[in-house]
């Protein structure tokens, strides 16, 4: 298993040099980093320009400054942004550690509800539970996520003033001061991570229903289980022991390989919410035409989830004994 | 932010007050009813003034929680990286300066810090700075000629090449800082007479402490200057030499000031004002709705201003400022370069319907502007477009234009004199700006009654569009300084990097240098509008009008009041305060 | 009971899990046979399917919907009083009869921008589940059907582009392409084939071991009569399943993108574009908000149910439980 987990690392990483090699060229060629400077006004004296030109390689060769970037990495450099202050490696990891916090509680939720939800639609199909939940589900699916955001954001503003209390908060991920103790602190976050959190959690939870309730269905109408049934052996346990083990096993590759997904509707979420994470990033680099912000980007996050998929597939194994990596 | 107990007291208040609203007349909004969202008013009458409350009314300490746009990502304002507006906003607050303008674009010399500035000389120009006694960085160190000079020397763009300021516009042309009666006096000659000397060392690129500076580098030296220049750009400022100082800093999420405890001046009523970083300016409303936020300070756009119209206890207040959008030609394009097609299309633009239809929706106060230079509100203002018919919307004037200089219609296609026919062209903007897509759209609308087909295009690269000269017709704004010389030098001198359409014309820079370095200001504006008409007549840039501000805050916050000009908002911050219940 | 009905069942596709990415699922018994019964089949396959899919009321209620959005939006557009570019008088007006949408502030007839809308999107869906598509089940099928140091190479590509997080990567290339709708199309097209290529991976997989390939290649078959006479008929229904719920995601990658502001530029438009514009007019100009968004769920919702009645319909099996 070690053997097999270090060949897929290994055989990641050329693909991975590869894909930013197309990702920097593509940039480089069409993105001009001095825009901002350049529509100043007043414009800046040609000697910044100048300066700034040199300070973001962009006087090099494209091969050379591709090249100069991945040497840099290796000595955990990931290059110049345009911002001069911004040393572009902590940065990223900081706002991907925003992001994780959102992400995790989102994906926690969702793959609870999508279980639960999936279990009873399936045991109980074609039921008006059933089709309730799929009703739902295929909605949730087809609405775009920032437009439910931004429709949850003023029922959530709706929600305060029915209250009559600040419980709900629409910016940010705290607020910046709180009065009155750890208490105040821990509601303060809670209140502000609610709306970003069904945002997110409500997309995933709709597809993994639908999964799990396939999943669900397949198992049940198995002949291990119908056995297990004829048998004598209670329903619940046949739910326990024989169904509900066996349909989740599929449910953690979907979840693993749903991560580049969820972080994609991070980045819609964080927007909506002025959370300061990885997505908004993202969002502010390609605005300012930061290459190199671009790119550390793209390789943390896709470095994330390779890892992130390696575990599950891992996992994968340990749940479903059938399984053997060669 | 509010405390949450004033919090609860609101939401309270607000829904008591809307279902008196919805007993009374069946619930119709925020229309002004009762006492709410009046506190601006007065504005457009007295804009120095109003929302005054005397301190005495006020509340001793509380926060106020203002929206900033942008993340900070450099700390010294005057360098290029660190011109941005929102920035800017909010570091000028712990830093001195020499001038500042008011709301009603009038500039003042800055009474907390400076005795008296004044020409002691006009030939050559000398400016003596008297700075007050007391005046000192939170430190001890008193404020002082070393300051001026420092700053001096950073920007004149000789003393160290590789500072990167902002602009050099006037410290270039400064022969010498010196300072005397233990540097309380700041003498200041220049080499050649500058008009807008005021502008230097003023709150648009206010002074950094020349004694912390000396810290981090030699600053007798060239390499010394920069080194302790960048480093101004990349620390969170400890320093104070005004009302506030920076009490916290959270990349990415809100700077918080509370007040400089060793300033020499009135203390600010506040105890702490947090600037919140939100990016989206659609999810401004919101915040303030929420109360997360209790001041914001967007681009207005209709359903943006109508939304907060309609949020209780929120006032809101439209000016008109020094930003202004105009169509640029690009002369590089051999049919722009012919004088009578610019003529005609400028004259099949009808403004006045472009404003009805883009920022007329949401206030009425926008009219065309007249002049490349000024503002209606500045002394300089003529009106130099108007006898050119330019504007107007008057399209069978136009197509005179066209038929007097040979032009002939084929089909609904113009041809040129020569027997050409014009090609289509691009017309640009901003991508994401809704307002100037509408624009744009409505230029073409109305080069489509001439014959000439107009496409409109996006850019994401404003600022590569421009130097590459990659468009024939373009919609942006300027912001018109209220130092105007040293701006319309910049702006339209045929030698000028930033005159992005490639305009030449002799006599206009002739009259554009001579009134950059006038000492007299009427003598100045003369010049510059007469260099204005020929350049109106030439039908170079269509001025369309001025880009409203928009200020929105809760009631129960005194003293504030829109600044339109790039002083913004905050430039008396130190009076702010909460009303007394 | 060896009679043709029950031979016609085995004969369909096997069943894939409907999210992306669980290539090796379940498998069916398919029966071998020779080449003349197989057209035969083939057709009565295509009636059955037919006639599985209109039995599933939803599904069918759901294409009859979408068909009439098609028609609106194609042949209502062109027929309609106002052109997209048309710049009206009225500025900002509620839904009226004049304007069944509304305008927007300059006076554009939002009815002809929805319309316009929805054909653009329309277009990059369609557009996106054919790249996807065809790009994916080649790649998909010539790496189950080889194996070896190929499937590892192609489908660690495939892995590579699939765990990328879709929307920031297109929305980076769609800053670098500039806003025309057929490039938004490639964009995510050409990210998301990975998903159809490993769906149709582990069909093929499956597939491969069957006695009728067995005994196809034991007869001399090429690779090539292998692959277009017995695999791809084989792995059409789920691949035809997958495609349809690929437009629904595609129409909303768009709407995202578009929002962020890399998507569809002016002058195209489509309905993200349209929404995004607007979020801010929800509580003023409500209109303006809430049909292009209606129209986004109308499409999406109704191509899932679609596809929900095309899978029952080409995989019977999973109908009724007995649990």
């Amino acid at each position: 298993m070690l053997a097999y987990a270090l060949r897929r690392l290994l055989i990641s990483v050329p693909i991975l040099i590869a894909s930013t090699f197309i990702v920097f060229i593509g940039g480089a060629l069409t993105a001009n980093p001095l825009n901002q400077l350049q529509a100043r006004n007043p414009p800046p004296p040609p000697r910044v320009l100048e300066l700034e030109r040199q300070r973001l390689n962009l006087d090099e060769p494209l091969l050379e400054r591709y090249w100069n970037w991945l040497i840099g990495l290796f000595q955990g450099d990931f290059g110049p942004s345009v911002h001069s202050n911004l040393d572009l490696g902590s940065e990223v990891i900081a706002r991907f550690g925003v992001t994780f916090r959102l992400i995790f509680l989102a994906m926690l939720i969702a793959l609870i509800l999508a279980i639960i939800v999936g279990v009873i639609s399936a045991v109980k199909q074609y039921t008006k539970l059933d089709y309730t939940f799929t009703f739902f589900g295929f909605l949730f699916l087809a609405m775009p996520s920032f437009w439910f955001a931004i429709l949850l954001k003023e029922a959530g503003i709706s929600f305060n003033n029915a209250v009559g209390e600040q419980v709900l908060y629409t910016i940010g991920d705290s607020s910046v001061y709180v009065a009155g103790g750890a208490w105040a602190e821990f509601t303060d976050v809670l209140g502000h991570m609610v709306l970003p959190t069904i945002s997110l959690a409500l997309l995933s939870f709709a597809a993994w229903s639908r999964f799990q309730r396939a999943s669900m269905l397949e198992v049940l109408n198995s002949d291990y289980v119908r056995l297990a049934r004829a048998k004598g052996l209670r329903r619940g346990k046949v739910m326990r022991k024989h169904a509900l083990r066996t349909a989740l096993i599929p449910l953690t590759t979907v979840t693993a390989l749903d991560l580049g997904a969820i972080i994609s509707g991070a980045v819609v979420t964080e927007n909506v919410y002025q959370w300061r994470g990885a997505g908004s990033f993202l969002l502010e680099s390609i605005r300012n035409d930061d290459v190199y912000a671009i790119q550390a980007w793209l390789l943390i996050s896709a470095t994330f989830i390779i890892l992130f998929n390696l575990v599950a597939d891992l996992l994968y194994g340990v749940l479903d004994p059938r399984i053997r990596y060669a | 932010m509010l405390t949450s107990k004033s919090r609860v007291v609101r939401s309270a208040a607000l829904i008591a007050g809307a279902a008196l609203a919805l007993s009374a007349c069946g619930g119709g909004g925020g229309d002004g009813e009762g006492q709410t969202g009046q506190i601006f008013a007065d504005c457009d009458t007295n804009p120095n003034e109003c929302n005054s409350v005397p301190a005495d009314q006020l509340q001793d300490g509380g926060e106020v929680t203002f929206a900033m746009e942008k993340n900070i990502e450099n700390w010294n304002i005057t360098s290029a990286e660190g011109n941005v507006l929102d920035s800017a906003m909010a570091i000028k607050t712990v830093l001195p300066y020499t001038f500042y303008t008011k709301p009603d674009l009038s500039v003042a010399m800055n009474e907390d810090l400076l005795e008296s500035a004044e020409m002691v000389s006009e030939d050559p120009q000398v400016i003596e700075y008297k700075i007050k006694q007391d005046a000192a960085w939170s430190d001890g160190t008193p404020i002082s000629a070393e300051d001026f000079i420092y700053n001096w020397k950073v920007q004149n763009g000789t003393d160290c090449p590789d500072c990167a300021p902002a602009s050099t516009a006037g410290y270039d042309q400064v022969k010498s800082v010196e300072g005397s009666d233990n540097g309380k006096t700041v003498t200041v000659t220049f080499t050649k007479p500058f008009t807008d000397w005021q502008k230097m060392w003023g709150s648009g690129e206010p002074m950094y402490p020349a004694h912390i500076a000396a810290e981090h580098g030699d600053i007798n030296t060239p390499k010394g200057l920069a080194s302790s220049y960048e480093w101004l750009g990349k620390n969170v400022p400890d320093y104070s030499g005004n009302a506030f100082k920076i009490d916290k800093w959270e990349n990415n999420v809100a700077l918080t000031l509370v007040p400089n405890e060793n300033y020499w001046g009135d203390k600010p009523n506040l105890g702490r004002v947090v600037f919140r970083v939100i990016t989206d300016a659609a999810q401004e409303p919101t915040a303030l709705q929420n109360g997360e936020v209790n001041v914001i300070y967007p681009q207005p756009q209709v359903d943006l201003v109508n939304q907060i119209k309609n949020i209780p206890n929120v006032s809101s207040h439209i000016g008109l400022g020094l930003t202004w959008e105009h169509f640029d030609f690009n002369l590089d394009n051999k049919f722009l370069a012919e004088e009578p097609l610019r003529d005609a299309l400028f004259t099949a633009v009808d403004r006045q319907g472009l404003i009805d239809k883009t920022v007329g929706q949401f206030t009425d106060k926008v009219k065309p502007l007249n002049s490349h230079n000024f503002v209606p509100q500045q002394d300089g203002y003529q009106d130099v477009v108007s006898e050119f018919g330019h504007g107007t919307g008057d399209v069978e004037a136009a197509k005179k234009i066209l038929t007097d200089a040979g032009y002939t219609l084929k089909g609904d296609q113009l041809v040129d004199p020569d027997g050409t026919a014009i090609p289509a062209m691009r017309i640009r903007y901003t991508t994401g700006n809704q307002i100037r897509k509408d624009q744009c759209e409505l230029f073409a609308q109305a080069a489509r009654e001439l014959g000439v087909k107009v496409n409109v295009q996006p850019t994401d690269d404003l600022g590569g569009t421009l130097v590459e000269g990659d468009y024939d017709i373009m919609v942006f704004a300027w912001v018109m300084s209220p130092f105007p010389y040293s701006g319309g030098i910049q702006l339209w001198h045929s030698e000028s990097e930033s005159n992005f359409g490639g305009y030449k014309n002799a006599q206009v820079d002739k009259l554009l240098t001579e009134a950059a370095s006038e000492t007299d200001k009427q003598t100045a504006n003369q010049k510059l509008n007469e260099a204005n008409r020929i350049m109106a007549e030439d039908a170079y840039v269509l001025p369309l009008y001025q880009k409203p501000t928009f200020i929105a805050a809760y009631d129960n916050i005194g003293n504030i009041r829109n600044n339109s000009t790039l002083d913004t908002p905050t430039y008396n911050i130190a009076q702010w305060g909460l009303r007394a219940e | 009971m060896p009679d043709h009905t029950k031979s016609d069942i085995d004969a369909t596709a096997p069943e894939v899990p409907e999210t992306k990415g669980t290539g090796e699922g379940t498998t069916v018994a398919g029966p071998s046979r020779t080449e003349r019964e197989f057209t035969v089949a083939e057709r009565s396959q295509a009636q059955l399917v037919i006639r599985r899919f209109l039995q599933h009321r939803l599904a069918v209620g759901s294409l009859i919907v979408l068909l009439a959005v098609v028609l609106l939006a194609f042949v209502g557009g062109a027929l309609w009083k106002y052109n997209v570019a048309d710049i009206t008088p009225d500025e900002s007006q509620p839904p009226s009869w004049e304007h069944p949408f509304g305008t927007d502030a300059v006076g554009h007839d939002s009815f002809a921008q929805v319309l316009r809308g929805t054909q653009i999107s329309l277009g990059v869906a369609v557009l996106v589940a054919l790249i996807a598509t065809f790009v994916g089940t080649i790649w998909g099928a010539v790496a189950g059907f080889y194996r070896g140091w190929l499937d590892t190479v192609l489908m660690r590509i495939a892995d590579l582009v699939l765990t990328l997080p879709l929307l920031a990567v297109a929305a980076v290339l769609g800053d670098v392409a500039g806003g025309s709708w057929w490039l938004i199309a490639f964009i995510i097209g050409g990210l998301y084939w990975a998903y159809v290529s490993r769906v149709a991976r582990g069909v093929v997989l499956s597939l491969r071991e069957k006695e009728f390939i067995e005994a196809s290649k034991a007869l001399g078959a090429s690779d090539l009569r292998i692959i277009f006479k017995h695999l791809v008929p084989n792995a059409l229904g789920s691949v035809i399943v997958n495609a349809t719920i690929l437009v629904a995601i595609a129409i909303l990658i768009e709407t995202a993108l578009s929002y962020l502001g890399f998507g569809v530029r002016p002058p195209d438009t489509s309905l993200g574009l349209l929404v995004s514009d607007n979020q801010t007019a929800v509580s003023t100009r409500p209109w303006l908000f809430y049909f292009p968004g209606l129209f986004i769920i109308i499409i999406a919702l109704t191509i899932n149910f679609i596809g929900d009645g095309l899978r029952d319909a080409f995989d019977p099996q999973q109908k009724k439980v007995r649990a």
